[in-house]
């Protein structure tokens, strides 16, 4: 009961992006299509899982006064290893996601739930709240992506969905659709909690 | 064409072209937490562009130095974090004792700009760059000004954002578009006027 | 002060144990990546010049290119890899030339552009306009040439084209001199 309680906290009550706003820039630059999306989500999720299972089971043994840089270096040599098997076994996610690989090690998102979560609570509720923020941040990478691949270039996940009359608009899929489509989407709902 | 081109070309780039904040997306959350006040935003702006210099000086040596010699470079990352994150430790403590005028504007930014991607982002995009030539990648002191071209080009659109929001809260706003969504579309906007400058290749 | 050896020490640990583990996965993909990167080439040569046969050579400035032959030993075209850095990454073409310089077809092997705008390279319309083209004449349309250059990103486009034009040039030259022996 509690475990799923963990689980659906990110992904709706607590949601990285929408609800707390962590974790903005991937969420900006690599949302140009559903694939970049997915892949970014689920490779930050599974950094956010192997830190969080890693560092809920070292915090008894780790002083208070260096744990942040112990986890900077957990947190790192994870990212560091999804890169590598990124590069080997899916070059052109890789490719294409580029600098933001690197870049989930200072993802304020991974780095904030070791410290608020995984640092006081047990392994498997570790992996439940990973697990959990880990879908909340893809869903929402999915959603911002899926909105800008279909107006800025008329596809979703490369299968074309609107008619061939539709001239896609190209603005979504450069840096200013990025904001705006954020922007809106945070918007519409900030209009659906007032209403409840 | 001279140096001073180059650093020119470097510096037009990195403000104008290729914007860390509106074209990279890069240091996004403090671009968008700490706007809301002129005077936050400018201590946070100098904060980055000092650290964003110091960093990119560091990492370059350690990368070129200790990590190329030796085939490590898959410690990359690592090593970059580690060393961004004890260069602000230090930094902090040096302003602490030594400035504490400094230490008072800037304190409470330092150790908010570990966590920020801008700082990681400058140091490993300096090891792949390369000067207007294409051929000739970056020395020491290519990498220093560009760490410190970059953080000033972050501060520009912060501050630009700050004076923008500042006057934003006075106006009249749909209740669900303020704070966030408003200042996100305010980004966009100004990501659209940056976007002139894109094709300008000096 | 022995607390602070201590802080040390534990972190010194944690260091030392992810590194270990770095350079041991960096140790098993690394050969993985260099045989995918390898195996692309050869998938890429092969669509571009189906059925010959490749002998590799090395020019004088070190660039390597493949000479193609038939069954019959004829030299049936040229591949060889033009790279040059675009508006944000560093664009590989692989091409493919036949014995009158004229392109068979071009491949983008590795690029970073814009999503959108310059990343459109790869799309099949771009590279389709190459086919028949004199190599050693390409030019975009802005610059009074044939390829028509992708809406938005010019730079790209000039970029592969030029970086074609060049290298098919040094190749002309190089097997003038050289390519006799």
């Amino acid at each position: 009961m509690n475990f799923f309680k963990e689980l659906t906290r990110g992904i709706i009550k607590e949601n990285p992006i929408f609800v707390i706003v962590l974790g903005m820039c991937p969420t900006l630059a690599v949302t140009t299509s559903v694939e970049n999306a997915l892949g970014m989500g689920l490779a930050a999720t599974f950094v956010l899982i192997c830190s969080n299972i890693m560092i809920s089971l070292i915090k008894d043994v780790t002083p208070a006064s260096i744990r942040i840089p112990v986890y900077i270096v957990v947190i790192a040599a994870f990212v560091s290893i999804v890169d590598m098997m990124m590069a080997a076994y899916l070059p052109a996610l890789h490719k294409s996601l580029g600098l933001f690989i690197p870049l989930i090690a200072v993802n304020c998102i991974i780095l904030g739930r070791a410290e608020a979560y995984a640092s006081k609570n047990n392994v498997v509720m570790s992996i439940a709240d990973a697990i959990g923020m880990g879908l909340g941040f893809t869903l929402s990478l999915s959603v911002v992506a899926s909105i800008r691949e279909i107006i800025g270039a008329g596809t979703w996940l490369n299968m074309r969905v609107t008619p061939a009359s539709y001239d896609p608009m190209l603005i979504a899929i450069l840096a200013p659709g990025a904001f705006i489509t954020l922007g809106f989407l945070m918007a519409i709902m900030s209009m659906i909690k007032e209403k409840k | 064409m001279g140096y001073l081109g180059e650093i020119f070309v470097m510096a037009m780039t990195a403000i104008f072209i290729q914007n860390f904040v509106l074209s990279r997306f890069l240091g996004l959350c403090p671009y968008l937490g700490v706007s809301k006040k002129l005077d936050s935003a400018l201590g946070m702006g100098l904060a980055v562009i000092f650290v964003m210099t110091l960093a990119s000086a560091f990492t370059f040596l350690m990368n070129r130095y200790l990590l190329m010699p030796y085939n490590m470079e898959y410690l990359q990352t690592i090593a970059f974090i580690l060393i961004i994150a004890a260069l602000v430790q230090f930094v902090e403590m040096v302003v602490q004792k030594n400035a504490p005028a400094l230490y008072n504007a800037l304190g409470v930014y330092l150790p908010l700009i570990t966590t920020n991607c801008a700082v990681l982002g400058v140091a490993i995009l300096n090891t792949s760059l390369f000067r207007s030539d294409g051929v000739t990648p970056y020395t020491f002191l290519d990498s220093t000004l560009n760490g410190f071209f970059s953080g000033v080009g972050f501060t520009v659109v912060l501050l630009a954002m700050a004076g923008i929001r500042m006057r934003l809260e006075k106006s009249e706003l749909p209740k669900s578009m303020r704070g966030m969504p408003i200042a996100l579309i305010l980004a966009g906007i100004m990501a659209l006027a940056f976007y002139g400058f894109v094709g300008f290749k000096i | 002060m022995k607390y602070y050896l201590k802080l040390g020490f534990v972190l010194l640990i944690f260091c030392a144990g992810a590194s270990g583990i770095l350079a041991y996965v960096n140790s098993l993909t690394t050969p993985i990546i260099a045989a995918r990167k390898a195996q692309d080439e050869i998938n890429a040569r092969e669509k571009l010049i189906p059925g010959a046969i490749f002998e590799e050579r090395e020019s004088a400035d070190g660039d390597s290119y493949f000479i193609a032959r038939d069954e019959s030993e004829q030299i049936i075209g040229f591949v060889f890899i033009a790279a040059e850095n675009g508006y944000s990454s560093k664009i590989q073409t692989m091409v493919g030339i036949d014995a009158d310089f004229d392109i068979i077809g071009i491949e983008i092997l590795d690029q970073g552009e814009t999503p959108g705008l310059g990343a459109n390279c790869l799309n099949e319309s771009f590279s389709a306009q190459f086919a028949q083209k004199d190599a050693l004449g390409l030019k975009v349309d802005k610059d009074d040439g044939e390829i028509v250059a992708l809406s938005g990103a010019t730079i790209t486009s000039r970029t592969i084209v030029n970086s074609v034009r060049t290298r098919a040039n040094s190749l002309k030259a190089e097997l003038e001199t050289g390519g006799e022996q």
